[in-house]
C-alpha cells in the first residue's frame, strides 16, 4: 500500500451568513494515499468542495489539522501558503480557467516561469506534459480555437507541468459531455499512477465512480462511506480522442 | 516569461481601448492647453524675449512689461557709467488709440517706440535689419502680419494714431500681444504719438547690454536702488520677462483655469482608465484566482495589472505626442501662439503617466475578487 501524503486531524469549518451558522464540515478524519486516484462524491452543498480547499490550503479550517506531504499547513503563513501551493500542488477546476490571449503552451509555461526556472526547462516541462494528455499537435492554440474537452486537457497539463506531489480536481468532469469526461479521468488517473501524485478529484458526477481507486462518499459534512471500487467496472483503455 | 500582460493587451485590444484613448486625449488635452498657455501668455513678454538686452530699467514695482510708468531720463546716464554695460537704449512705450482707413472702429494699441539701428538691442530678435531700417521714415509703422485684418491696413496703408497720421511700411511675424495689438515705430515717431505732456524728457525704459550677460544679476542688483534719478529699478531681462508671463497668468485668472482644467482633464482620464482595467481585470479574475491556486503570489498578479497599466499609458501617450505634434504644427501654420518646451512636454507625459500608474493601482485593488477558494463551488 502506498504512503499516506495527505492527512486530516477533526477537522471543522463552519460559516455564519447573518443569524444562520451553519456547518459544513463536522469533526472530519481522513487519510489520502499518494498514488491513488481519490474521488469524494456527494450532492452539492454536502462540503465536499470545502473540504478540498481546506486540504489544498486554500482555506483554514475552524479546528483540526491538515497535513500535507508531512507538512502541517496550519503553521504556515499566507506568504509561505502560497510557495507551498507554488512548489507542490496542481488545480484543475470546473471552468477551465485559461487566459483567451494565451497559445496551450503559454498557458502551461506561465506557471512555471513563477517556480523560477530556466526559460529553456520551462518550455521542455511544458512540451512534456501537453504531450502527456495528448495535445502535442494544438499546442499553438489559444483556447478560443480548443474544444471544451481540450481546454480542461489544458488546464491539467497547466497543473502537471509543475510536477506536483498532490493534483486537486474540482468538478473537472462537470462541463464536459461523457466521452471528453471520460478522456479527463483517465489522464488524472494515469498521472496517479505513474507519477505517484496524489489526485484528489471532488465530484458529483456517478460516471467517475468506476475510474477511482477509492471512493468517499460524503453527506451533510459527513464521511459516510470509504470504499473501493469494483475492479471490472476500472476502465482499461488509455487516451483516446472522440470522435464527435 | 510568458509575457501576460502584453499578450492579453495585444490580444483583448478592444478591451481596453477606452483606457488607451483616455490617456491619450487627456495628454493631448494638456499638451496643448500647455502649448496655448504658454503661447499666449509668452507673448506678455515678447518685447522682452524678442530683445538682446540683458538689463531692463523701468518703474520700480512694475509688474508686467505693459504696465510700464515713465521714469526719468537721467537714468540712462546712470547705466552708460557702469563699466560692464556696453550699450543702452530707450524703450518708449505709447498707449494709444489706432484708427483704420477702413471701419474698424477704436483699437488699443501699444506702440512700442525703438532705435531702428540695424545693430539695436529692441525687437532685435523679432524684426529683421532691413525691416527695422524702413521705421527710419517719417511716421513709419511696422504691425504684426496676424493683426492686420483687425487693424484694417495693409503695407502701404496710412491710418491714424492719436490723431497723428502714420504709415504701414512693414509687417512683422510673432509680435502678437496680449489685450490689444503691437504697433513698432521709431523713437521719434512714438514721441509723436506720445500725447501725454508729462512725460516729457522721460522715458518707460531703458535697456542695458552687458559685456558678459552672466553678470546681469549682479549688475542688476549693483545698479537699483540709486534714488538720484528718482524712483527706478532695474531687472534682469529673464526675471522680467518671467515676471510679466506670471502676471498675466495669474493676476487674469488665466492660470488658475488651466490648472484646474488640468485637474479635471486628469480626474476624467482618471476615471475612465481605471474603470476599463478595473474591468479588464475583473474579466480575468477566475484566471488569476487559478494562478494564485497554482501558488503564483498576489504581488506578482499585482505586477502583471501595473504592467498593462503602463503600457496602456505608454501606448496613449504616443498616440497624444503623435497628435499634439500634428496640432502644433497646424497651429504654428496658422500664426496660433504655441510655445512648448521640453519640460513642459515632460510634465504634461508624466502627469498622465501618473494618470495611468494611479488607475493601475485602483484596479490592482480589485485583485481582491481573485481568491483561489472561490473557484471551489
Amino acid at each position: 500500500m502506498s504512503s499516506i501524503s495527505l492527512r486530516a486531524r477533526h477537522v471543522s469549518k463552519s460559516f455564519t451568513s447573518g443569524p444562520i451558522h451553519n456547518t459544513v464540515l463536522h469533526d472530519l478524519t481522513l487519510d489520502i494515499r499518494a498514488g491513488e486516484l481519490t474521488l469524494i462524491s456527494g450532492p452539492s452543498g454536502c462540503g465536499k468542495s470545502t473540504l478540498l480547499a481546506i486540504l489544498s490550503g486554500l482555506q483554514r479550517p475552524d479546528s483540526g489539522q491538515v497535513t500535507a506531504l508531512e507538512q502541517d499547513l496550519g503553521e504556515l503563513n499566507l506568504h509561505a501558503l502560497e510557495r507551498f501551493r507554488l512548489l507542490h500542488t496542481g488545480f484543475v477546476f470546473q471552468g477551465f480557467n485559461l487566459f483567451p490571449a494565451l497559445n496551450a503552451l503559454e498557458q502551461v509555461e506561465l506557471p512555471l516561469s513563477y517556480l523560477g526556472l530556466a526559460p529553456g526547462e520551462a518550455r521542455r516541462r511544458a512540451v512534456a506534459s501537453l504531450e502527456e494528455v495528448g495535445l502535442g499537435p494544438r499546442m499553438g492554440l489559444r483556447p478560443s480555437e480548443l474544444s471544451g474537452g481540450e481546454k480542461q486537457r489544458v488546464a491539467i497539463a497547466r497543473a502537471l507541468a509543475k510536477e506536483p506531489g498532490l493534483l486537486f480536481a474540482d468538478e473537472p468532469t462537470s462541463a464536459l459531455d461523457a466521452a471528453n469526461g471520460q478522456i479527463i479521468i483517465d489522464i488524472l488517473h494515469r498521472i496517479a499512477r505513474t507519477h505517484g501524485t496524489t489526485v484528489l478529484c471532488v465530484s458529483h458526477d456517478p460516471r467517475l465512480v468506476g475510474h477511482a481507486d477509492r471512493v468517499l462518499a460524503m453527506e451533510d459534512g459527513r464521511i459516510l462511506s470509504d470504499r473501493v471500487p469494483s475492479p471490472a467496472s476500472t476502465p482499461t483503455s488509455g487516451l483516446e480522442e472522440p470522435s464527435a | 516569461m510568458v509575457a501576460l500582460a502584453r499578450k492579453t493587451l495585444v490580444y483583448e485590444w478592444r478591451r481596453f481601448l477606452p483606457a488607451i484613448l483616455a490617456v491619450g486625449f487627456a495628454g493631448l488635452l494638456q499638451l496643448l492647453q500647455a502649448a496655448l498657455v504658454l503661447g499666449i501668455f509668452g507673448s506678455a513678454s515678447v518685447y522682452i524675449t524678442g530683445s538682446s538686452a540683458d538689463l531692463w530699467a523701468g518703474y520700480p514695482g512694475t509688474q508686467s512689461v505693459n504696465l510700464g510708468r515713465s521714469i526719468d531720463s537721467g537714468v540712462e546716464m546712470r547705466l552708460r557709467m557702469d563699466p560692464a554695460v556696453s550699450a543702452v537704449e530707450p524703450f518708449h512705450w505709447v498707449d494709444a488709440d489706432w484708427r483704420g482707413p477702413s471701419d474698424t472702429g477704436g483699437v488699443s494699441v501699444f506702440v512700442s517706440g525703438i532705435n531702428a539701428r540695424p545693430d539695436g538691442l529692441l525687437f532685435a530678435h523679432a524684426l529683421s535689419p532691413a525691416l527695422r531700417a524702413r521705421l527710419n521714415e517719417p511716421d513709419a509703422v511696422i504691425v504684426d502680419r496676424a493683426d492686420l485684418d483687425s487693424l484694417g491696413v495693409g503695407i502701404g496703408d496710412t491710418a491714424v494714431i492719436n490723431g497723428h497720421r502714420v504709415r504701414v511700411v512693414g509687417v512683422s511675424n510673432g509680435l502678437r500681444a496680449l489685450g490689444g495689438v503691437n504697433v513698432v515705430a521709431s523713437l521719434a515717431t512714438a514721441a509723436e504719438l506720445d500725447t501725454d505732456p508729462s512725460n516729457a524728457n522721460r522715458m518707460t525704459y531703458f535697456v542695458a547690454k552687458l559685456r558678459d550677460p552672466s553678470d546681469a544679476d549682479d549688475v542688476a542688483a549693483r545698479l537699483r536702488g540709486n534714488r538720484a534719478f528718482g524712483p527706478y529699478d532695474v531687472w534682469t531681462a529673464e526675471s522680467f520677462a518671467r515676471r510679466s508671463q506670471m502676471y498675466w497668468m495669474f493676476d487674469t485668472g488665466a492660470g488658475a483655469g488651466v490648472l484646474f482644467l488640468a485637474g479635471v482633464v486628469f480626474l476624467v482620464g482618471a476615471v475612465i482608465t481605471s474603470q476599463t482595467l478595473v474591468a479588464a481585470v475583473i474579466g480575468s479574475v477566475r484566471e488569476y484566482a487559478t494562478l494564485n491556486a497554482l501558488g503564483v503570489g498576489v504581488g506578482a498578479l499585482r505586477k502583471v495589472v501595473m504592467e498593462q497599466a503602463f503600457w496602456v499609458g505608454a501606448i496613449g501617450l504616443l498616440g497624444s505626442t503623435v497628435l499634439g505634434g500634428l496640432a502644433l504644427a497646424l497651429a504654428r501654420s496658422r500664426s496660433v501662439p504655441v510655445a512648448l518646451s521640453l519640460w513642459t512636454t515632460l510634465a504634461c507625459l508624466g502627469l498622465c503617466m501618473g494618470l495611468a500608474i494611479v488607475s493601475g493601482l485602483a484596479a490592482m485593488r480589485s485583485l481582491r475578487r481573485a481568491d483561489p477558494a472561490t473557484l471551489l463551488r
